[in-house]
């Protein structure tokens, strides 16, 4: 964001560069590059003084030089011609006998970042694998990959990835891990950097010298080996039996995740490890950083899913500080939610009942609901607890709690006759449309046990004509309806009036069509009316079903230490399926020869095909592979059930056909080779209920059409229409595409 | 790994930025500020945030964001572990870690997170190497480079990097050499209305300060070091050894740093070494309340408690407070709401208290839940846990080293609910 001003800041930068007054004093121009830097930094556009850094660049200062070095990586890309002025510093620079001196010029030259700098850099980073200062092999390694980034990705340089493995042995640790970070960017196509059983047992032995983010990344690295005993197993397993103690939460993890993909056939290994890192897990919950703790939290809940009971015994480490960040409470609110049981049921309830007055409603709401979900277990006292806030009479606390019974008596019908005694009085204070939906809604299903239900219902009619959401009118209408089955002599009179609002008055269509579709029924006669309406009032199957059944280990070990806990894994799907796309937009050229050649059936007809015999009711059965002799048997034995023709015009791939009916579960029993005329072809099918087709395909090239006969072992024409409907799909797609 | 990072200062300006492969667009921060936005306090934003192209997983560290742009799947822990350490190293480097340091100290911020960071990935980050590397900037140093011209960045490499024990240079020479342990434990608590315990807990550290010469083998062992609950070391400790003889033995790292982090939890009795007596009241239907709170000692085995300070986060319908004090001083905040009372110390012949009326809003309702009061203080040469030093030895070197250990008791987050 270049601001106004900026090209006099630059007109006076440029003087000051090129005073030799001030070229002569080292300090003062060492000074007028800062300001350049500090301009820099804060978004003015300093592109313009390129010129006079490149030759600030020839010092022998090493302050000087690192800041010239950051402004030209900077505006390299923008000023590609001037910046191979700075190259040939940098080379010189890069044979320095001071290693920092090396090292930064190296670093510097691999983050110019515009292009043809790669033939300059290459030469360099060889000589800089073999320096002996390691501060130059380190930098030296990262340097193969910023190269690779700018030749495009495209071919892999086999000597030099040779030459990184071969540099995983090197005596400097960080080296080593930066081989592997290089390796893994370089071969991203091929999948990462193989780690094959040496290099998995140089690591291991090297684990113990590398800093916390170096055992963190080989960690990770090492998940993609596999052992080949049990007792190697075990042994790499020993080995890294102190990380999950280590002081970094970072490498506990790491090693947990390690554990647990190693030891997936060993499920007592695997809930052991989940036992001794407790600890860690839960020191990282009570953490300093708030960021640490909430990561830390929705691990906890992760390993909650497989192990319910793992943290029950700690759930006071879960309770609340009220000067805790949003994000953090609402993960503890969960995770206590999740760790109830007999014994502390009582201890957190307690507790959440004292977060639903907390100042902040969303976090209020939030441990109403988390209550709702402990209900279903401990229904009892969660009711009471819930009915004793209605009594607060505040806004967004009774909204939530009806929304919570709503829920609940659909689950726990035991609990609908303390519900009902709650709800009477709440109307008054509840103003948006969840809210005022859950109340109408029990109000309609639950009205013959609440007295003054049709009275509350009757206050909603009056104020009909100012209700904004159309929502809230839905639900009332079906409301007063139910009641009115149940207490016809108080809500008939407002039924009219509603039913003649929503039909007359009404503008919303969806309320005016419910409203139609009300009267009419009505008009049928009340039995209809109830057979329709009076559906089961609760359903405490669905408690089961919502409940999240024990999740094995193995089901989210590849997630754990990963973003997926704490953000989901559809979200990192869409980001790589974005850049997927983008990758291979420019590319499109190079791969379109490819996509002629390539599937046979195109994407899109392919799907056709798969939905076609779902929607006929037919489900052809994959595999079901006929012998030719009881092909042969059958369609004689069989009549004709439905003969046809269709056209077909040039040439003829039967291969393609073959695969094509293959896709829709059509089995190809014979057929004449390629060229042959007229040409034949036996398929059979059976679907889901054991009907078999057998067909006949005959084409004549003469009479540019192809006959269709097909046989059926039962005489359902139904089916027969759809299995036709199928065939002729395909046979239509392989003609399209030859065409 | 860590694709770039931008410092957002409180008003939501980016004021630094910086790239380790191809450059982010500003933009990127958008969906930043909106989920700053959403949160309502700054305090809120959540640490993780998607958008469609990439994750920025963020701290928020004294009054600044430090938001870094993630590209591919990584280790979130990873992230937040070195986000911290470079906002630890700020605070290393230029004694605090706030916005004005790092503006004024631009020049050496980029060089540091050059040094810490290439391509993404983290290289250098203990400060001992850091500091061999680029020299931190003192008013002595800045003057002397005025003059001489000589630069804050040293010419050599460290030599850290090159000993065989990774987190000790080689060739270390002290004239006096003393090694000083300080325990320091802080009590996390949670108190509730009727003063009894609702959750107690005692995080723990041991920070070593070791100047001794050549490559000393220490190792130090504790009186009761069964009441250590779940331990984590700094990697020099030979954990075998603590496994078996529960020693702690090290080659130690030069300098400061933290040698173990411990926990004493629940199972065991934590003592709680303060009480609070507190009435706190708001009238129905009218415009004021009654505040009173009482602090003093309890289970502090004999020694002073001192720097005690509490801070009460009054609810938004509080105007004003009207206070007397019998000891230290009060401020109250109208515009945050917060109230701080700054104690000192507990004499206990004469109990500290705080009382007085509360002006609240007219016509406002009154609030529904009473406010939660933090407590922070401080007890000199006592660790709360019983946590003792035995002995230290020192192996492979001839000479004396000094030796001292000292023991603090700290609140950490200490709360009393009313």
């Amino acid at each position: 964001m270049p601001y106004l001003g900026s090209e006099d800041v630059v007109k006076e930068l440029k003087k000051a560069l090129c005073n030799p007054h001030i070229q002569a004093d080292r300090l003062r121009y060492r000074n007028v590059i800062q300001r350049v830097i500090r301009y820099m930094t804060q978004g003015l556009d300093m592109s313009g003084v390129f010129m006079e850094m490149v030759k600030a660049s020839a010092t022998v200062d090493i302050v000087q030089k690192k800041l010239v070095y950051l402004y030209m990586c900077t505006y390299a890309p923008l000023k590609p011609d001037l910046a191979l002025l700075a190259i040939n510093t940098l080379c010189k620079d890069c044979s320095d006998p001071n290693p920092m001196v090396r090292g930064l010029a190296l670093r510097s030259m691999c983050s110019l970042r515009m292009p043809g700098v790669q033939e300059y850099i290459q030469q360099p980073i060889l000589n800089g694998l073999r320096d002996k200062a390691s501060y130059v092999r380190r930098v030296a390694v990262l340097g193969c990959a910023k190269m690779h980034n700018l030749h495009g990705d495209s071919e892999v340089d086999g000597a030099l990835v040779n030459e990184l493995y071969s540099l995983l042995r090197d005596q400097d640790p960080i080296v080593v891990v930066n081989c592997l970070r290089s390796l893994e960017e370089i071969l991203k196509l091929e999948g990462g950097v193989v780690i094959n059983k040496p290099i998995a047992h140089h690591l291991l032995n090297r684990m113990s010298k590398l800093d916390q983010w170096g055992q963190a990344e080989v960690l990770n690295f090492l998940l993609r080996y596999q052992p080949r005993s049990e007792e190697e197993l075990f042994d790499i397993l020993n080995l890294l039996d102190s990380f999950l103690k280590s002081s970094s939460p970072g490498v506990v993890m790491g090693a947990t995740k390690l554990f647990l993909i190693l030891a997936k056939k060993f499920p007592h290994v695997q809930t052991d490890v989940l036992v001794r890192v407790k600890g860690p897990l839960l020191a990282a919950c009570s953490s300093e950083s708030r960021e640490l703790c909430f990561v830390a939290l929705c691990h906890v809940r992760q390993i909650l899913h497989s192990l319910p009971g793992h943290f029950s015994s700690h759930y006071k480490k879960f309770f609340c500080s009220y000067s805790e960040p949003h994000y953090i409470k609402l993960q503890k609110v969960e995770v206590l939610c999740e760790l109830v049981n007999d014994e502390n049921v009582q201890q957190v309830l307690e507790e959440l009942r004292g977060y639903c007055t907390d100042v902040s409603a969303d976090f209020a709401q939030s441990a109403i609901f988390a209550i709702g979900g402990i209900a279903r277990t401990y229904t009892d006292q969660c009711v009471q607890i819930l009915t004793e806030l209605l009594g607060l009479r505040q806004e967004h606390i009774t909204t939530v709690v009806v929304q919570t019974f709503r829920d609940l008596v659909w689950l726990c019908p035991q609990c609908t006759e303390a519900v009902c005694q709650a709800l009477p009085g709440c109307e008054e204070n509840i103003q948006d449309s969840e809210g005022k939906q859950a109340l109408i809604w029990l109000l309609g299903v639950h009205g013959e046990r609440i007295p003054n239900a049709p009275y509350v219902l009757e206050d909603f009619v009056e104020n009909v004509k100012s209700e904004t959401f159309p929502a809230v009118k839905m639900e009332l209408l079906t409301a007063l309806l139910r009641l009115f089955l149940s207490r016809p002599a108080e809500c008939q009179d407002m039924l009219g009036r509603l039913l003649y609002y929503c039909i007359e008055e009404e503008k919303d269509m969806a309320v005016r069509d419910r409203g139609l579709f009300y009267y009419r029924l009505l008009l049928v006669g009340i039995d209809e009316v109830k057979r329709i309406l009076c559906s089961p009032k609760s359903d405490p199957t669905l408690g089961l079903l919502e409940d999240p059944a024990e999740r094995p280990v193995n089901s989210w070990a590849s997630d754990f230490n990963t973003l997926v806990p704490v953000y989901g894994k559809a979200h990192w799907a869409t980001i790589s399926k974005c850049q997927g796309a983008e990758r291979c937009g420019p590319e499109l050229p190079k791969t379109s020869s490819f996509a002629a050649s390539g599937p046979l059936i195109p994407e899109d007809n392919k799907e056709r095909e798969q939905e076609l015999p779902d929607s006929g009711a037919l489900m052809l059965v994959p595999n079901r592979q006929l012998t030719a002799d009881y092909f042969e048997k059958t369609w004689l034995s069989l009549k004709v059930a439905h003969q046809q023709v269709l056209p077909w015009r040039g040439e003829f791939h039967p291969d393609t056909l073959q695969m094509a009916l293959q896709v829709v579960n059509i089995q190809t029993i014979a057929m004449s080779r390629a060229g042959t005329r007229p040409w034949k072809a036996y398929l059979s099918a059976q679907d889901d209920t054991g009907c078999l087709f057998l067909t006949e395909l005959l084409l004549e090239p003469e009479n540019s059409e192809m006959q269709i006969s097909v046989k059926q072992n039962e005489a359902r024409t139904e089916t027969l229409n759809s299995f036709i409907s199928v065939l002729e799909t395909v046979i239509g797609t392989i003609e399209e595409i030859k065409s | 790994m860590i694709h770039s990072l931008f410092l957002i200062n409180c008003s939501g300006d980016i004021f630094l930025e910086k790239h380790w492969k191809s450059v982010v667009s500003q933009s990127v921060c958008d969906y930043f500020f909106e989920a700053q936005e959403k949160a309502a306090d700054v305090e809120n934003v959540p640490p993780v945030i998607s958008t469609p192209h990439h994750y920025l997983i963020s701290i928020y560290r004294d009054k600044l964001f430090f938001v870094s742009v993630i590209q591919t799947e990584v280790p979130p822990l990873f992230v937040i572990e070195f986000l911290h350490r470079v906002a630890d190293t700020f605070q290393d480097y230029f004694g605090e870690c706030s916005e004005a340091a790092i503006k004024d100290n631009v020049v050496i911020v980029y060089e540091l997170l050059e040094e810490m960071l290439d391509n993404g990935f983290p290289l250098a980050t203990e400060s001992n190497i850091l500091k061999e590397l680029i020299k931190p900037p003192t008013i002595l140093r800045s003057v002397v480079n005025s003059i001489t011209g000589s630069s804050n960045v040293g010419d050599t490499l460290p030599t850290g990097q090159l000993s065989n024990i990774p987190w000790r240079r080689a060739g270390v020479k002290y004239t006096n050499n003393e090694a000083y342990f300080d325990v320091v434990e802080e009590i996390d608590a949670i108190i509730d209305k009727s003063g009894s315990t609702v959750f107690a807990e005692i995080q723990g550290v041991i920070d070593a300060c070791i100047k001794l010469s050549g490559m000393p083998d220490l190792s130090l062992s504790f009186m009761n070091p069964r009441l250590l609950d779940d331990v984590s070391f700094h990697p020099c400790i030979r954990f075998k050894r603590w496994e078996s003889e529960r020693i702690l033995s090290f080659i130690p790292p030069d300098g400061n740093f933290r040698l173990i982090s411990y926990r004493v939890s629940s199972q065991n009795l934590v003592a709680i070494p303060v009480y609070v007596k507190h009435s706190i009241s708001f009238k129905e239907n009218s415009s004021c309340g009654r505040f009173d709170i009482t602090i003093g000692p309890k289970q502090n085995m004999g020694k002073t408690i001192e720097g005690i300070t509490v801070t009460v986060h009054m609810p938004k319908v509080v105007l004003n407070m009207n206070l007397t004090t019998t000891q230290g001083s009060y401020t109250f905040d109208p515009v945050t709401k917060v109230l701080t009372w700054d104690v000192g110390k507990i004499t206990p012949q004469k109990l500290p208290s705080l009382k007085g009326l509360v002006n609240l809003q007219s016509g406002a309702p009154k609030p529904e839940e009473n406010p939660s009061l933090n407590i922070q203080f401080k007890i000199q040469q006592l660790a709360i846990s019983g946590l003792k030093v035995n002995r230290l030895d020192m192996y492979g070197e001839k000479y004396k080293p000094f030796k001292g250990v000292k023991y603090v008791t700290k609140a950490g987050k200490f709360q009393v609910r009313t």
